[in-house]
């Protein structure tokens, strides 16, 4: 594109959101950055019909989209494979409508969690997604499939989304779901734009099922002897009445064989019902060779407050009740990593291990990432690099490997929706 | 359309002879779902065993460009399962076994012909359950819960279908047997479960179900709360929830209801009440009593005529009896009814129950009430005489009025039941032009050909049947330079 084309689509985006809220100078343009590949414009816009317009501009211009909310979560995915305009959503962070009595709440994308959740607070409810960090939007949360600790008991995006209004590539705005917690109207679109890290739509504004918030909530530390121990005490928990928020096996540090795990879990209900809880916990505890001590809840783990580019993140699935085992894999894998100091952490009951690896060479990684995805294949395991230096994710696909028969829908739902592949290309599973 | 002598043999070759029907009696037994309106003879009927063969029948239909109709029980509420254009049923009945039960990871995988509460008690007494619990779910398939998305009334806590549903292994209308998500959480990729669940057999046909179990609760409590207005018992339902409880059931009854109840299986709802609230709380038995003390406080505090908790598990089964038979009651005040499924905001309900006696009066109808008011999904029951086409055609009015003053008051066309072809032609209340479009590309990437479930789910559209036309934002003049 010649310097005065470039100049036209500048114009042309500033005529539909203003000339302050697009950005072409260079260092401008650098703090955009994705992957180090620096966008040409960057537009932010204000409301969803600036965020169509935009997205129409990009789709005369065949411009290639990246959707930006706090910029959290940027290293998840590919590295793209070209970009030309950053959307940058931070300006739509309005609350559209907060209906207290029927528990929802309708958001623009680029408010962030812990905004919306310090409003909610006033009215003792709150949105149930805690993602580790303090930036996320509800978008990105949404586009990148981000949760936390509770989603033992709340699920996931996937369970709160209502509805969610998008534009799609050609920048068309579009709706899909409901505003109330209860509808099976039509496909269930919201779904589909979970996880999908905006590679079939931008997000603009979601509708969302809230909870009211616990009354009393308390946490416990059970410390086990071994993996074997927390296995047992995990599958103790699961096969009981108990009705905890959240099960997570704490953050650690991959050391001696026989170093100690920590089972952490918390309940929240009517302070009866936390405490008699507790007490049947400590039970189940000693049972599995451990012991329950309460403490404060501090769910942002360790790993995740390791900073800095040399930190390498991973995703792995496995099935709940091989915990022991899929910890030893684990072990085994980082242990090859020379160099590397590794901890790890898992929303235990729901078998979804954080891994996080600090100070490797991205071969050493990528060789790592390789072995284990083959070591948990078996039980139908996978593993994803959720973030870390351009360098690991260029040797390493993140997504990993995807089924045929599943990518080959993948695809044609790509297809069918970004058929120029200007959403985000080669960023999401399998290059799409 | 009638199918060929040869393609019949082609069926025959798959599924068996027993597998096929094609006489005209038994092709009667499946002319339509519970929603009886909507009738339509299939050309045949099979009964598929095996994965293999359903593949070979969705193949062999797309191939020939004919109708593909799954079906479950057939107690569907919508005209989902029934054969709008002919072609096939595929009734996967045969297809009933539990493949699996892994309770250590909390899930079982099923074949969608077997019994939703089938499952249930193959787990009960391991203390788990399966949570979705249509009404019919001593009859209705997994795989038919699937394909609808189903509620019931437990879904204020535990959610509908889609939140239970961790796998599914589809045949598409292109015919490819595809695994789509699986018992390990989160994989990478597109939601295709997601975006599958509640497709009305229009993406495919499922032939196996990876589920959720849980963990049955401590305790279960359950109250019941009679008012003499409407307006209080939705004001306890919202009292209840603003204190911080979420019940696993919050059902109510109006008069109309109570009456026809009291008339026939003697529930003893209380004479004079206008409103009966049905509260059921699970959870640890320290929460479950806390919580159970303090709704019957707020209901009292609401001026309820009486509140009464049941002790044990018989006195439990009595509170909901009349709640479980609301159904059939209604046939003591006309022959039959036309049932609505529309949802509104919680807190609209005294709104719109303002609005259907208003609704009820201008058309002359009776409209009786049970509803799950705790997730604001109404299921008023129009009653008319079917001998009467003047009175038909007025309890059509009325129903279509007061799906839209709920989409009018934020609400949504269906809350459980489905679309199907009853409420196809509904959807524009809810959606747009660019949101239909976006679902029938959507199922253009499972059914290619539009060989699945035919005229249900989506409305055709008004001009050329294909997809609905977007329109694109306008550009602003000067925006090129």
């Amino acid at each position: 594109m010649s310097a005065v084309a470039s100049r036209s689509v500048a114009a042309a985006l500033r005529s539909v959101t203003a000339a302050d809220r697009v950005r072409d100078e260079r260092a401008a343009l650098e703090t955009f950055a994705v992957d180090a590949i620096v966008p040409r414009w960057v537009a932010r816009p204000v409301s969803v019909d600036e965020l169509a317009a935009v997205m129409t501009v990009a789709a005369e211009e065949r411009l290639i989209v990246a959707p930006r909310g706090s910029g959290s979560a940027l290293d998840l995915g590919a590295p793209p494979a070209r970009l030309d305009l950053v959307v940058d959503l931070s300006g739509l962070d309005a609350i559209v409508e907060h209906n207290a009595d029927d528990l929802t709440v309708t958001v623009q994308a680029g408010r962030s969690l812990h905004a919306l959740n310090r409003y909610l607070l006033a009215h003792r409810q709150f949105l149930p997604l805690d993602p580790p960090g303090e930036a996320h939007t509800v978008g990105g949360t949404a586009a990148a499939g981000l949760s936390g600790p509770l989603r033992f008991r709340y699920g996931t995006m996937r369970d709160l989304l209502l509805g969610v209004r998008f534009v799609q590539a050609d920048g068309v705005v579009t709706w899909g779901g409901s505003k109330v917690v209860k509808s099976v109207t039509g496909y269930d679109v919201p779904k589909l734009m979970v996880g999908a890290l905006g590679t079939l739509g931008v997000l603009g504004e979601l509708t969302l099922r809230l909870h009211s918030l616990p009354e009393a909530e308390r946490t416990w530390l059970v410390a086990v002897p071994s993996a074997a121990a927390a296995q047992a005490l995990v599958a103790s928990i699961l096969d009981s009445t108990l009705q905890p928020n959240r099960i997570e096996l704490n953050d650690h540090t991959l050391g001696a064989a026989d170093a100690p795990l920590a089972v952490l879990v918390s309940f929240g209900s009517v302070m009866e019902a936390v405490v008699e809880q507790g007490e049947r916990l400590a039970r189940l505890a000693r049972d599995a060779g451990g012991e329950a001590r309460a403490v404060s809840g501090e769910w942002t783990t360790a790993s995740d407050r390791v900073a800095g580019d040399r930190r390498t993140t991973l995703r792995v699935g496995s099935l709940p009740a091989r915990l022991r085992s899929t910890f030893e894999t684990l072990r085994r894998a980082l242990g090859r990593i020379a160099g590397a100091r590794s901890t790890l952490g898992a929303h235990t009951g729901l078998g979804l291990w954080r891994v996080t690896i600090d100070g490797a060479t991205p071969e050493a990684i990528a060789t790592a990432v390789a072995w284990l995805r083959d070591a948990v294949a078996e039980h139908g395991g996978y593993v994803v690099v959720t973030g870390g230096p351009v360098a690991v994710r260029r040797r390493v696909d993140p997504w990993g490997p995807i089924a045929p028969d599943a990518l080959a829908l993948m695809r044609a739902i790509k297809t069918t929706f970004d058929p120029d592949a200007r959403l985000n290309p080669g960023r999401f599973v399998s290059g799409l | 359309m009638a199918l060929t002598r040869k393609f019949v043999d082609e069926l025959r070759a798959i599924v068996g002879k027993d597998g096929l029907i094609v006489s005209d009696e038994g092709r009667l037994v499946y002319e339509c779902d519970m929603h009886t309106f909507y009738k339509g003879l299939p050309d045949a009927v099979v009964l598929p065993a095996t994965s293999a063969q359903v593949q070979a029948i969705a193949r062999a239909c797309r191939r020939e460009k004919i109708p593909i109709v799954p079906r479950g029980s057939g107690t569907g509420l919508i005209g989902g399962a029934m054969a709008a254009r002919g072609g096939v049923m595929v009734g996967l009945n045969r297809m009933n076994a539990i493949l699996e039960v892994d309770l250590p990871n909390r899930c079982a995988t099923v074949q969608p012909g077997l019994i939703n509460l089938w499952l249930t008690n193959a787990v009960r007494e391991r203390g788990w359950f399966f949570a979705p619990d249509p009404s019919s779910q001593m009859v209705s398939s997994i795989g038919g819960n699937v394909s609808t998305n189903a509620g019931g009334p437990h879904c204020l806590k535990y959610g509908i279908t889609t939140n239970h549903v961790l796998g599914l292994e589809l045949v598409t209308g292109s015919g490819e047997l595809v695994q789509l998500g699986g018992v390990v959480a989160d994989r990478p990729g597109y939601d295709l479960v997601g975006a599958a669940v509640g497709a009305e057999g229009t993406f495919g046909l499922v032939t196996a179900v990876t589920v959720r179990m849980l963990h049955a609760p401590e305790a279960v409590k359950t109250a019941l709360a009679s008012f003499t207005s409407m307006e209080a018992a939705a004001e306890a339902v919202s009292a209840i929830i603003a204190a911080g409880m979420l019940p696993a059931a919050l059902e109510m009854l109006d008069s109309v209801m109570i009456g026809a109840i009291n008339a026939g299986v003697g529930a003893g709802y209380p004479e004079g009440a206008a409103a009966v609230l049905l509260i059921e709380l699970d959870g640890p038995n320290a929460e479950v009593e806390a919580q159970a003390v303090r709704a019957a406080a707020i209901c009292r505090e609401r001026g309820a005529l009486a509140v009464r908790v049941a002790r044990d598990d018989a006195e439990r089964a009595l509170l909901w009896k009349g709640r479980k038979e609301a159904a059939g009651a209604v046939g003591r005040l006309a022959p039959t009814y036309l049932l609505q499924d529309a949802v509104v905001p919680r807190s609209k309900l005294p709104l719109i129950m303002r609005q259907m006696e208003e609704i009820a009066r201008r058309h002359g109808v009776l409209i009786a009430n049970v509803f799950h008011a705790g997730d604001g999904n109404l299921h008023p029951l129009i009653c008319y005489d079917d001998r009467s086409a003047e009175e038909l055609a007025r309890a059509k009015l009325a129903n279509e009025e007061l799906l839209e003053a709920a989409i009018a008051l934020g609400g949504s066309v269906t809350g459980e039941h489905g679309i199907g072809l009853d409420k196809a032609k509904n959807l524009p209340l809810q959606y747009a032009d660019a949101d239909l479009n976006f679902m029938y590309r959507l199922r253009g990437v499972f059914d290619p050909d539009r060989v699945m479930n035919p005229d249900k789910l989506l409305p055709a559209h008004p001009a050329c049947g294909e997809g609905f036309r977007p329109q694109r934002p306008v550009v602003p003049a000067g925006a090129w330079v």
